[in-house]
């Protein structure tokens, strides 16, 4: 009995810290099935990423789990309540950044930010959001005239205007200049330093390494690993990448026969090639070197990186 | 509440922040105006008899093309798919979005009703009834502008969709045309539209009997505002890819048709159809089956007589005693005297229209416009100092116009006409109704023959003028021409006009004629020859 209660509380807690539960999530398009028995828990506090390249169905099992798109099958929880049966309750807990940022030409920072305050029962003072997203100067702007980066920091304030315990960010950075997308990252570190969980889609890998805790990486409607970046990349078979810079020109075809090497492009002096055997081929390389009498200038191997692993990953798959 | 509230502030905020949305919602409205005030600048009472038909236009713009392009546009740039992440329910971004609508309507048709104030318009005669009558009316086309949103994809769909509903509206939906000059079946169809009841309710509160007498007009309008909405409300689409929100989505629209066919069915049924219709233009096309009621006896009159009860006829024009005996002592009644139309100017004196003996408590309300002067009790007694006194010859329509043309003493038809023509004058002076013993029938019946081929654009029309001049001076003695002219200028719809029904034996073709019209023609063409007989044409006029 007692070991009964202890695990009944232990799936109690283990539920309470989980921000977003999906579970066999499934959406279909007429003949196209984007999300395919897509399961994945958000923790409390953590930035999670759904990665994948466009048209994967990451936008798709976001805007389920938001109540924007009805599923087909599956089960979705998020803040503990199930969003297809409290879709209200849901939307009061959570804010969003959709893809697209969509407003009225001549609506001023201010206004929308009063207007949407006015769909929530919590709300933060907008005078604060306007502080907070640096847009105090634009607030009587129309928002036809701000920047894109400015129109961005809107729809992330809008976002916080009913102070969110979850936000979901849809390719926030999306068309961004690299300063917006610096300033939004840092956005988006400040949230998970601020206690609130957030769940990102992204196709831009550095992205999804640099922000989130864990990633979960969606290719044609299905999660096809998940777990953090580090954890992906020390799984993953990929190859890592060798670059050998020499003070004469080598032969390829004196290397071409080492054993474990694999694309390799030779251009004058500098010769690239991925191996999955690290060890035993680059040592197999330098005995080839040296024996020609060849001088070495540089030498690089590096590991793979998620990028890496989200190709070979989602190469696999389609292969599949 | 606070949401639908705020929303309702924004939509409104928003709107008069665009250009392009002040254009359509405001300017528009006052052209049509403007057009109106231009096509119908002959009548007496300016604008009044035409305000129903204005309001409907401008709120049927507002709904058709104004609702639906907002919301259409909106949804397209995806701002209601941001609503939808907010707790806010459906109905109360609808309710607002309607609400905004409405109000926008309703500063337009106010401004609307300024404007035609400022160029003359008597004030309406039921205010309040008016106002109520326009949030029917806008509850009908709002309803319609919603499932046009739900409907179409994109603006260019909206734009697509609204000329589909607008146009047919104007031309046979009884707005801009008159129905007594659509064909039969046209007619029929009309009973189908909202805009036809849209028209006759808000004219029936501005120069008719008010909301009381609207019971059909208003019914209708509930239930295809009815229809509209609950169509428009089930096919709510937050995204512009969300096709239908269900597949059955679609179906919905079919309520909306459902409503249009149980108020033109019901129309049918009840008899509201072209022969029997209420509207002034159906009375006076079928004369014999429209009698003109008459007060019960006791009973104070109402202020405007028996006009404001059957049709939306400016309460200005009243009937004189005269009119009154003439048409109580008719077996089959005249035609209502919706002599709404007369060309004759503004400040011409309406005919008094209470009853000298009635008690000062049972007379006409303050809005209703009486004569300030008595007129004379007969064309007998008819002076040049009533003729001076009553109609001015200024503001006449141009002899070489398109209304009342009459050709100049120097001008030749062409060959086919001139052989008309000639038939004509060789067989006008036998022609019976010519002959007819009571003067100013005689009269009236010889004005017809120049009326009708204007009403109808004949080519002879300039001739057949100057022909009709010619023989009445001819035949009728100066004194009793002036005289009857005079009578006919200020009483068109009196008498007969089964003359017109005789123009075969002087050739004309048998086709129908907008009897109305061709009275009022009939009558400009008198105040043109009395110009003439008296010497009191302006400069330049022929």
């Amino acid at each position: 009995m007692v070991s009964d209660r202890k695990s009944l509380a232990v799936v109690f807690c283990k539920a309470a810290m989980q921000k977003v539960v999906v579970k066999e999530l499934e959406k279909r398009y007429d003949n196209v099935l984007a999300a395919q028995r897509v399961s994945f828990a958000i923790e409390d506090g953590e930035i999670f990423g759904l990665l994948g390249p466009n048209g994967s169905g990451k936008t798709t099992t976001l805007e389920c789990v938001i109540g924007l798109r009805q599923p087909d099958a599956g089960y979705i929880e998020v803040c503990g309540l199930d969003a297809r049966r409290h879709p209200k309750a849901v939307k009061e807990k959570i804010g969003a950044v959709l893809q697209t940022i969509a407003l009225q030409d001549k609506i001023t920072p201010r206004e929308a930010l009063a207007l949407f305050a006015s769909f929530y029962k919590r709300t933060a003072a907008a005078s604060e959001l306007l502080d907070r997203f640096s847009l105090t100067e634009k607030a009587d702007a129309s928002f036809d005239s701000l920047s894109a980066g400015q129109r961005q920091r809107l729809a992330v304030a809008l976002a916080f205007v009913n102070n969110p315990e979850l936000i979901f960010l849809d390719e926030p950075t999306s068309g961004l200049d690299p300063q917006s997308r610096r300033d939004l990252h840092g956005e988006i570190v400040r949230m998970k330093r601020d206690g609130h969980t957030v769940l990102l889609t992204t196709h831009n890998i550095d992205e999804a390494e640099q922000l989130c805790d864990r990633i979960a990486i969606i290719d044609s409607g299905r999660i096809i690993a998940s777990g953090p970046p580090r954890d992906l990349i020390a799984a993953s078979t990929s190859a890592q990448s060798v670059l050998l810079r020499t003070a004469q020109p080598l032969d390829p075809k004196s290397l071409a026969v080492i054993p474990g090497i694999e694309d390799l492009v030779c251009e004058n002096s500098t010769i690239t090639f991925r191996t999955k055997t690290a060890g035993p081929t680059l040592s197999a390389v330098m005995k080839v070197v040296n024996d020609l009498g060849v001088e070495v200038l540089e030498l690089h191997a590096r590991k793979a990186r998620l990028e890496d692993v989200f190709l070979a990953l989602t190469a696999e798959d389609s292969q599949q | 509440m606070q949401a639908a509230l705020q929303q309702l502030r924004i939509s409104l905020t928003l709107h008069y922040r665009n250009k392009m949305a002040l254009i359509y919602s405001y300017l528009f409205p006052l052209i049509f105006l403007l057009a109106f005030y231009v096509l119908y600048r002959y009548e007496r009472v300016v604008l009044a008899r035409h305000m129903g038909e204005l309001l409907t236009v401008s709120v049927l713009g507002g709904a058709c093309f104004g609702l639906p392009t907002t919301m259409v546009s909106e949804r397209e740039r995806g701002v209601w798919r941001r609503y939808r992440l907010a707790p806010i329910a459906t109905a109360t971004l609808v309710l607002s979005v309607i609400a905004a609508r409405y109000l926008i309507l309703l500063t337009a048709g106010l401004l609307q009703l300024a404007v035609a104030l400022a160029m003359g318009m008597p004030w309406p005669q039921h205010p309040v009834d008016l106002w109520i009558v326009f949030t029917f009316v806008s509850f009908a086309f709002i309803g319609l502008g919603l499932v046009m949103a739900m409907m179409a994809d994109n603006v260019p769909a909206v734009q697509a969709l609204g000329q589909c509903i607008f146009l047919p509206m104007l031309i046979i939906g009884g707005i801009a045309v008159p129905i007594a000059t659509l064909p039969d079946w046209a007619q029929h169809l009309s009973q189908f539209f909202p805009g036809r009841y849209a028209v006759q309710a808000l004219q029936a509160c501005i120069v008719g009997p008010g909301l009381g007498k609207t019971g059909f007009e208003l019914l209708a309008l509930v239930i295809i505002g009815t229809g509209g909405t609950i169509a428009g409300a089930k096919m709510f689409r937050w995204d512009a890819q969300q096709r239908f929100a269900r597949r059955s989505g679609k179906a919905w629209i079919s309520v909306a048709v459902l409503a249009w066919v149980i108020v033109g069915v019901l129309a049918e049924s009840r008899g509201y159809t072209p022969a029997s219709a209420r509207s002034s233009e159906d009375s006076v096309a079928a004369p014999a089956a429209t009698p003109a009621p008459t007060p019960e006896p006791g009973a104070p009159a109402p202020a405007s007589a028996s006009v404001q009860e059957c049709s939306p006829i400016p309460p200005v024009l009243t009937l004189s005693e005269a009119e009154k005996k003439a048409a109580a002592g008719k077996a089959a009644p005249a035609p209502a005297p919706s002599n709404a139309r007369s060309t004759i100017p503004n400040d011409l004196p309406q005919v008094e229209a209470v009853p000298p003996e009635k008690p000062a408590a049972e007379k006409a309300p303050a809005n209703t416009v009486t004569l300030p002067h008595p007129t004379p009790p007969s064309w007998q007694a008819v002076t040049v100092a009533d003729i001076e006194r009553d109609l001015v010859f200024d503001r006449l329509p141009s002899d070489s116009g398109i209304v009342t043309p009459i050709a100049r003493d120097e001008e030749e038809p062409d060959p086919d006409t001139s052989e008309h023509l000639r038939f004509i004058q060789e067989n006008l002076p036998s022609w019976q109704p010519g002959k007819v013993a009571d003067p100013v029938q005689r009269v009236r019946n010889m004005l017809y023959v120049a009326a009708v081929p204007d009403v109808q654009q004949q080519p002879i029309e300039r001739f057949a003028a100057q022909a009709v001049f010619y023989q009445l001076q001819q035949d009728i003695p100066k004194d009793q021409l002036i005289k009857a002219l005079y009578w006919i200028a200020l009483h068109p719809t009196e008498g007969d006009d089964k003359a017109v029904g005789d123009l075969w034996a002087l050739r004309f073709t048998n086709d129908p004629v907008d009897l109305e019209q061709t009275r009022e023609r009939a009558a400009i063409y008198g105040v043109k020859l009395l110009g003439r007989l008296l010497g009191k044409l302006p400069r330049g006029a022929s």
